[in-house]
């Protein structure tokens, strides 16, 4: 059984450390590499726990098993076992107090402001198209342009029913509700093109509800801002 | 003395039931489509046709018709009707009621003995899973290749909320309607349920809303997903109106069906049934029954305010107006959530009592079980925000509902350790309960532990609204509740029928359905981590590999759930014969004859120990 529960576990930890980076969206943000890296921890952590399950119940099928039709004989009457109650109490609560902590710390730091100076930038989500507006210069675009390296506050909303604002590289998330503002942070630290789409489902087209953002240089984001055509 | 059951015996046929022997199924749905043209044509008259909400407010009309025409006609009225009349039901009226002498027609019938209830249960059950499963390949079918290419947008959006729905229903009754009626009260050493015409009226009440919801489909208009997001349902057409009345007539099912469930457990026990010798089944039951009584009233709420908005234009949701949409995902989510474990706790109750007999030990640490099933319970209604996190709504208040949320994995830990201690150095008797069972927790863990990667926020914020969630949820659904229904189907299906579960059938279906829950959901989570969101009627290339794998698994799924069809079908009555304890254990129900007599029992039996002794010294450590 324990060198079930090893391989079992081996496995569950490479796969951990290797899968999360290469299933998900290049990571282009801070929060990105955040939700990347606790994915590795939590199936890291998650692994041994598994496998200690899955090797129980191959051990069980292995040895323990009666087949054919006449009834066993009764097994062991073991009706309490005050060790490993408690053992397993602790050891689940400990595991969970870990990812509590793991968890709130890193939602302290995760989509928070830094409050050094952000680009703010209006999201409006409408069926079903998005529409970025940059506050302070009268432009506005269906595809979201962003400098690298700087902080970036979403304000978002909506002009018909929610919708869900998502930047797949970015582990930026949040709805766009009607009447209300919701904001959220984040600094892009790489350059290249990521993909917006709506999670929250608003009708007929949600599925096509889709635009591309691109992370420019800050030499480039201001070129291409002053580029733009101004809105009255 | 003679009891009730000796007095069957030589009554067959009853000669009362009076109006009772007219009414059937077929007379409800006469009456209820004879009751919605009257509501629809007095509606259509007296109401104002240039009003903005008329086509709503006369479907709500129709539908409320219906429920009233199909209590009529099942004849749920009656007894109280006689009761207020001053004429109360004849002993004959009432073994009428319970089903004596009408052979299959009973079963068609506002039958009040708990076996035939039991009965009309798993039938009502599979026809839910049927219609969704159909449902879901159909869904499956559309999401093959990207691109709408057999059923359009419209089309596709009504099949996800009503495939959602349907599954939610078939799966809140799936162990809990079917066992928590017909064994429940057995094992308690009850003659019946405490309530038996209240029984009656909430299987009658289930299948008159089933029949809401699937109409939803024939009148279409269904824009807002399962889950009835506002401000999307507002621009639903009348198909909402629909679906809301169906959820506010579930409720009113389920409420019937807890209290009674709940009364029966706690009064009914014969002499010796103290609380701690009590099958660990019948708590489960009993939490989740208790669980729905706090959740489904909420579920009644959004759906009331829902048509309140629609039909006389207030805005409790409708941001334009001064409402919030907000209000709406906190009214359904305080539901959703503890709906969940009202899902999961009968299924995970029922394996604990099968894990028992098939290992031939007495459940592993009864008490832990019972402080597991009372811990998730507990904190399933304090964990409904994180079905929010991602919504904007109360951001500070993420932090604490994460810890809430992450706590529910220690009760939920505790199953496993019940269940795998009751394995241990068991003599574990492989028949096809036992091997549903081990499919059970090889996909539960799953289902658990992707759960926490969703409880953590930074992940969330990444996977929320993603197929990820999807592939989620349907490993506890698919994987783990529907494992724990078929196991407990093939445990006391003996009971039921006298005979066995084809095995061989059986065994097809569990590989079909195992090996089709692994490749259809670990796609979809591939699926969700690459970006795919949820509720898709279409996708971009990136995501093609995958859908088209899960496609293939969710056939298999549909494959191994018909060879489960056919056996239940050829075993019911061509099975290898039973009698009346097939799997040698200790609980009441295996005690009784098969087929259970009406009133189960000719001497209530008196009880001394708790069922799990089986023979061995016990060994204390």
């Amino acid at each position: 059984m324990f060198w079930t529960w090893a391989v079992i576990t081996v496995a569950g930890v490479l796969v951990g450390i290797y899968a999360p980076s290469r299933l998900m969206p290049r990571s282009m943000s801070d929060n990105m590499h955040l939700t990347i890296l606790t994915m590795i921890v939590f199936t890291v952590a998650a692994a041994p726990v598994a496998a200690g399950v899955y090797a129980a119940a191959l051990h069980a099928l292995r040895h323990w098993t009666h087949k054919g039709d006449e009834v066993p004989a009764a097994g062991p009457a073991v009706r309490e076992n005050a060790t490993v109650v408690t053992t397993w109490l602790l050891v689940s609560t400990l595991l969970t107090v870990f990812l509590l902590i793991w968890g709130l710390g890193a939602l302290a730091v995760d989509n928070g402001s830094t409050g050094k100076n952000p680009l703010v930038i209006d999201v409006t989500g409408q069926q079903w198209v998005w529409s970025f507006s940059y506050p302070g210069t009268h432009v506005q675009s269906d595809q979201l342009y962003l400098p690298v390296n700087r902080e970036v506050e979403f304000r978002v909303t909506s002009e018909d029913v929610t919708h869900g604002f998502w930047i797949a590289n970015m582990g930026v998330q949040v709805d766009a509700n009607v009447g209300t503002i919701t904001t959220i942070h984040t600094t892009p630290d790489k350059l290249g093109t990521f993909d917006i789409r709506c999670t929250q489902f608003c009708g007929l087209n949600h599925a096509f509800m889709v635009t591309e953002g691109h992370v420019l240089t800050s030499s480039q984001f201001t070129s291409w801002l002053a580029s733009q055509p101004q809105r009255a | 003395m003679t009891t009730t059951l000796e007095a069957t015996k030589t009554a067959a046929i009853p000669q009362g039931g009076g109006l009772h022997r007219r009414l059937n199924m077929l007379t409800a749905m006469i009456g209820g489509a004879l009751f919605a043209w009257i509501f629809w044509f007095l509606a259509h008259h007296f109401l104002d046709p240039t009003s903005r909400t008329y086509s709503d407010e006369v479907t709500v009309s129709l539908t409320f018709g219906w429920i009233v025409g199909f209590w009529l006609g099942i004849g749920a009225f009656n007894a109280p009707f006689q009761w207020l009349v001053g004429r109360d039901n004849t002993r004959d009226d009432d073994l009428y009621l319970a089903g004596q002498g009408q052979g299959k027609a009973k079963y068609w019938k506002f039958t009040t003995d708990h076996k035939v209830v039991g009965v009309q249960y798993i039938i009502m059950t599979m026809v839910l899973l049927g219609a969704g499963g159909i449902l879901a390949m159909a869904i499956r079918t559309e999401l093959i290749i990207p691109g709408n290419h057999f059923v359009n947008q419209q089309v596709y959006n009504g099949f996800v909320a009503v495939h959602g729905m349907l599954m939610i229903l078939a799966l809140i009754v799936a162990v809990a309607g079917p066992w928590g009626n017909f064994v429940m009260p057995i094992m308690c050493g009850a003659r019946d349920m405490a309530f038996p015409r209240l029984n009656a009226l909430s299987l009658w009440t289930l299948v008159g809303a089933a029949a809401l919801l699937l109409t939803t489909l024939a009148v279409g208009s269904l824009t807002m997903g399962w889950v009835v997001l506002e401000p999307i349902a507002d621009q639903a057409g009348v198909g909402m109106d629909f679906f809301a009345m169906a959820i506010i007539v579930f409720t009113v099912s389920t409420t019937v069906a807890s209290v009674n469930v709940i009364c029966t457990a706690l009064t009914m026990r014969t002499k010796g049934m103290t609380l701690a010798r009590l099958p660990i089944f019948v708590w489960g039951v009993i939490i989740a029954a208790a669980l729905g009584l706090y959740a489904f009233p909420f579920f009644s709420l959004v759906e009331v305010l829902t048509m309140v908005d629609r039909t006389f234009s207030t805005s409790f949701f409708i941001a334009s107006g001064g409402g919030t949409g907000w209000l709406q995902a906190n009214l359904f989510w305080l539901m959703g959530h503890p709906e969940v474990y009202v899902i999961l706790l009968p299924s995970v109750a029922a394996l604990f009592e099968i894990s028992a007999v098939m290992a031939r030990k007495p459940v592993f640490s009864y008490r832990t079980a019972i402080a597991g099933m009372t811990g998730l319970a507990g904190l399933s209604i304090l964990v409904w925000a994180h079905h929010m996190f991602t919504t904007g709504w109360a951001p500070t208040l993420g932090g604490p509902f994460m810890l809430t949320t992450e706590l529910i994995s220690i009760p939920t830990g505790l199953f496993f350790l019940v269940l795998i201690g009751t394995l241990w150095r068991g003599n574990i008797w492989m028949k096809l309960p036992t091997v549903w069972m081990f499919g059970f927790i090889a996909n539960f863990i799953i289902a658990g532990i992707t759960g926490i990667y969703l409880s953590d926020i930074p992940i969330d914020n990444q996977l929320h609204g993603t197929m990820f969630v999807t592939a989620h949820f349907h490993y506890v659904f698919v994987g783990s509740v529907l494992f724990g229904a078929v196991s407990a189907l093939a445990f006391w299906f003996p009971k039921v029928t006298g005979r066995f579960l084809n095995e061989y059938m059986g065994r097809i279906s569990f590989w079909l359905t195992f090996i089709g829950v692994q490749v259809t959901f670990i796609a979809m989570f591939l699926s969700g981590l690459r970006g795919m969101p949820r509720r898709y009627s279409s996708y971009a290339m990136i995501f093609e590999h995958t859908n088209f794998i899960t496609t293939i698994g969710a056939y298999m799924i549909m494959a191994g759930m018909l060879v489960l069809l056919g056996a239940v079908i050829t075993s019911w009555n061509k099975g290898e014969p039973a009698g009346p304890n097939p799997w040698h254990a200790n609980s009441l129900e295996w005690m009784v004859p098969t087929p259970v007599p009406l009133e189960n029992f000719d001497v209530l039996p008196v009880i001394t120990e708790d069922p799990y002794n089986y023979g061995e010294e016990l060994v204390r450590s």
